[in-house]
């Protein structure tokens, strides 16, 4: 598309930073959202004013009787009347002034001066918009190409998140389901992962769909000399917490329907631990402290007599029950953040199968960890050798972001998270969540993400909770988020310039979390001529004579 | 483009208004040679020589934007004692009551220097004033302002006046100069359509 002349500019909007063009558009190219651009003069310099269409408006219409015959089109009735213009059309379009892009600043500034009512307004050609809309060129180090531009061909304006950008402030993707929010998360993870970005990422992720991105080791695109990317996959039983990493309010929170008696022995016995066993505890030696603290322990022996105790009782019951029962809580062994880690590694932790409580207990503690463990880092607290030292940010995304951080709901991964959200920018600890439900995730959490990725939401609930928690993306894009489809996606906040629709690129893995096919698989059953294969298979194995010596051994059969 | 003075047509007998006067027609003996009834169509340019004292004087410049037929004989049923044609020998000035009207709507004015000017004239023309149709080339001329550029400032006018034949003339204006000016096309396609929008469709919905 070549740069051309579009509107004229009608005169100012209903806000400062708008103004009105008015356009025929034969072709259709001023679609909504679509950038256009006016020439001014800002301090001496000729520029490039650049502003979204926010809204389009029909100001020429045939008269309705005209239209009374569907299979008369309306210019034919005029025509017959003597009006036969061949432009009918004529379109209102509102211009949200984005201003002149400074190369300085690396950011848009709007010089104040709406265009003179008559100028003219030019469509902005696609190597401007590529130029200007991503902070970052495609390929460069700490770009993420994830699309193109949704109003232009395919490809033709490639736009690249600013890593940096959501590295820092954080990134929310949010997409009812089925609208392509993981894979969107497996192009992020796909550049993230590319030579240029060589990232440390930690993926949770509760539907163990992500496996897939295990090719992106052997596919060309991601090596680069000796550098090619690494990913870890953790299965749900090769997951391990030890007790000793809990907090309090870990095992509060693990614990079911704590009475306040067994709350305050709780807290006695933890404190008593960490006091007695510096250097970590096991579930047996926190049940010993159980008993050690208990009321009525006067430092006599020990022994069951102070499980009589109804309280000690009942909490050495449930503590064996929701840790000495679990494959997870483990006395000694721990996921070492070494393991987990690393810059070049995308690690996944699956959390499939795994209680809803304890996804949460184990995303708070690896969050608590690696939070922990990069503030010792950077205050040098901890020195090389040391488990705690992570001497690079690391980025954790976060699936089901609804469930770690719920809305009117107490989860025991809130309060880790909220820290990281608005602490972790220091330590180089960034979160992206992804989430179907908005609604159900709580405000502040979500409005914490500077970068956000909305995909298509339909439901009122979460429109409502994104206008509320996301303020760079303005109500005339949020209007589009019922229409979007499949793949397109509205990227706004910190890593753009500007907020942009964009169709997601093709991933370069496959994608892990295709629906089933259910009609598919059903009449598959019956094209493989399954019944003789399960006969086959249920059939007992044939009779054979069998060898015996003297004895009755069998010799061989 | 033909740039010969055009034919005298007629001459003012009367007005409604400063800018719209009454044409009478030549009629047989008056003038000759005999105005064609093409000289006096709806939509001609036509000036209006004033007769203000000075060699050269100035002109007015009209379009022609309405037509009447004076007939006194019409709805006379009663019996005539000549025949039609004996009536040209025995009373000719019967004859001439009979007349076609034509309504000049003045447009601008060329001083005597040629200097032109669009819109309501300062002047008013006089009775009996010649009126002869405009040439292409002083249609041109009339339309063209001192930058080269082609100019309607007395739009304003003729849409201000109620008559229902000022939009077909309009149209008609719009066509007629699209021929005189083809590089003004474009300019002129806007106008025409919006022309045609409001006048054509908008009251036919």
């Amino acid at each position: 598309m070549t740069t051309h002349l579009i509107g004229t500019v009608k005169g100012p909007g209903e806000t400062p930073s708008e103004f009105t063009v008015i356009a025929p558009d034969p072709e259709r190219v001023v679609k909504h959202g679509e950038f256009v651009y006016y020439n001014a003069r800002v301090d001496g310099r000729e520029r490039r004013i650049l502003g979204r269409i926010s809204a389009r408006r029909a100001v020429k219409l045939y008269p309705d009787a005209f239209m009374a015959d569907p299979g008369v089109p309306p210019a034919e009735i005029g025509a017959l009347l003597g009006y036969d213009a061949g432009a009918d059309e004529l379109f209102e379009l509102t211009v949200t002034v984005l201003g002149y892009y400074s190369e300085m600043l690396g950011d848009f500034i709007n010089p104040r001066v709406l265009p003179a009512g008559g100028s003219p307004i030019y469509i902005a050609d696609n190597g401007l918009l590529a130029e200007v809309l991503s902070k970052r060129k495609q390929g460069e180090v700490g770009s993420a190409a994830i699309g193109s531009l949704l109003s232009r061909e395919a490809g033709a304006v490639p736009v690249a998140l600013d890593v940096r950008g959501f590295t820092s402030t954080h990134l929310a993707i949010i997409a009812s389901t089925g609208s392509g929010k993981s894979y969107l998360a497996g192009v992020l993870l796909e550049e993230m992962m590319r030579p240029y970005n060589r990232a440390a990422v930690l993926i949770v992720d509760p539907h163990g769909e992500y496996d897939t991105l295990q090719e992106m080791q052997n596919r060309p695109e991601f090596a680069e000399g000796d550098y090619k990317p690494r990913v870890r996959i953790f299965k749900p039983d090769a997951i391990r917490v030890r007790i000793d990493t809990l907090t309090l309010a870990d095992l509060r929170y693990l614990l079911p329907n704590l009475s306040e008696k067994m709350h305050y022995q709780l807290t006695r016995a933890y404190n008593y631990a960490n006091r007695s066993f510096r250097k970590g505890y096991t579930l047996e030696q926190l049940l010993l402290s159980v008993r050690e603290t208990a009321e009525g322990n006067k430092g006599g022996e020990e022994g069951d007599a102070f499980e009589d105790d109804p309280t000690t009782g009942a909490l050495i019951w449930r503590m064996k029950s929701a840790l000495g029962n679990s494959r997870i809580f483990n006395d000694f062994e721990n996921l070492e953040l070494s393991e987990l880690f690393a810059p070049g590694q995308c690690t996944v932790i699956q959390l499939s199968e795994v209680d809803r409580r304890e996804q949460q207990v184990i995303a708070a503690t690896l969050l608590r960890r690696v939070y922990q463990a990069r503030v010792d880092t950077e205050k040098k607290k901890a020195a090389k050798g040391d488990p705690n030292h992570v001497p690079f940010p690391v980025f954790c995304l976060l699936e089901e972001a609804h469930n770690y951080a719920p809305a009117n709901a107490d989860a025991v991964s809130s309060d880790v998270l909220k820290t990281i959200l608005s602490e972790g920018r220091k330590f180089g600890v960034s979160i992206g969540l992804i989430s179907q439900r908005p609604g159900k995730l709580d405000a502040d959490v979500l409005s914490q993400c500077m970068t956000q990725c909305i995909m298509r939401i339909t439901n009122p609930i979460d429109q409502n909770r994104i206008a509320e928690s996301v303020e760079s993306v303005g109500r005339d894009l949020l209007k589009e988020l019922p229409s979007l489809s499949k793949g397109q996606v509205i990227v706004s906040g910190a890593s753009v310039n500007t907020p942009v629709l964009l169709r997601v690129r093709s991933r370069i893995t496959t994608h892990g979390g295709e629906s089933i096919d259910a009609p598919a698989q059903w009449r598959a059953w019956f094209d493989d001529d399954r019944a003789a294969a399960d006969a086959r298979d249920a059939a007992l194995p044939l009779s054979r004579d069998l060898n015996e010596d003297e004895d009755g051994d069998v010799l061989f059969a | 483009m033909d740039t010969q003075p055009g034919p005298r047509i007629g001459k003012i007998v009367s007005s409604n208004s400063h800018i719209d006067y009454v044409c009478q027609v030549y009629g047989p003996r008056e003038y000759d040679p005999l105005p064609a009834p093409d000289d006096y169509a709806f939509g001609s340019f036509v000036a209006i020589q004033a007769d203000d004292g000075r060699a050269p004087a100035g002109r007015l410049v009209g379009v022609i934007y309405n037509t009447l037929l004076v007939n006194p004989d019409y709805g006379n049923l009663g019996p005539r004692l000549s025949p039609r044609q004996d009536l040209t020998v025995f009373s000719p000035d019967y004859l001439s009551e009979t007349a076609t009207l034509v309504g000049v709507m003045a447009l601008g004015w060329i001083d005597a220097a040629g200097q032109v000017s669009q819109g309501a004239p300062a002047l008013a023309a006089t009775i009996n004033a010649p009126v002869r149709r405009l040439s292409d080339k002083e249609v041109c001329d009339f339309h063209r302002g001192a930058d080269g550029r082609l100019r309607l400032h007395y739009l304003p006018l003729l849409m201000a006046q109620s008559d229902p034949l000022i939009a077909p003339l309009l149209l008609t204006i719009v066509d007629r100069l699209r021929d005189l000016f083809p590089d003004q096309r474009q300019r002129l396609a806007v106008m025409r359509n919006n022309l045609a929008w409001k006048q054509v469709v908008r009251p036919a919905g």
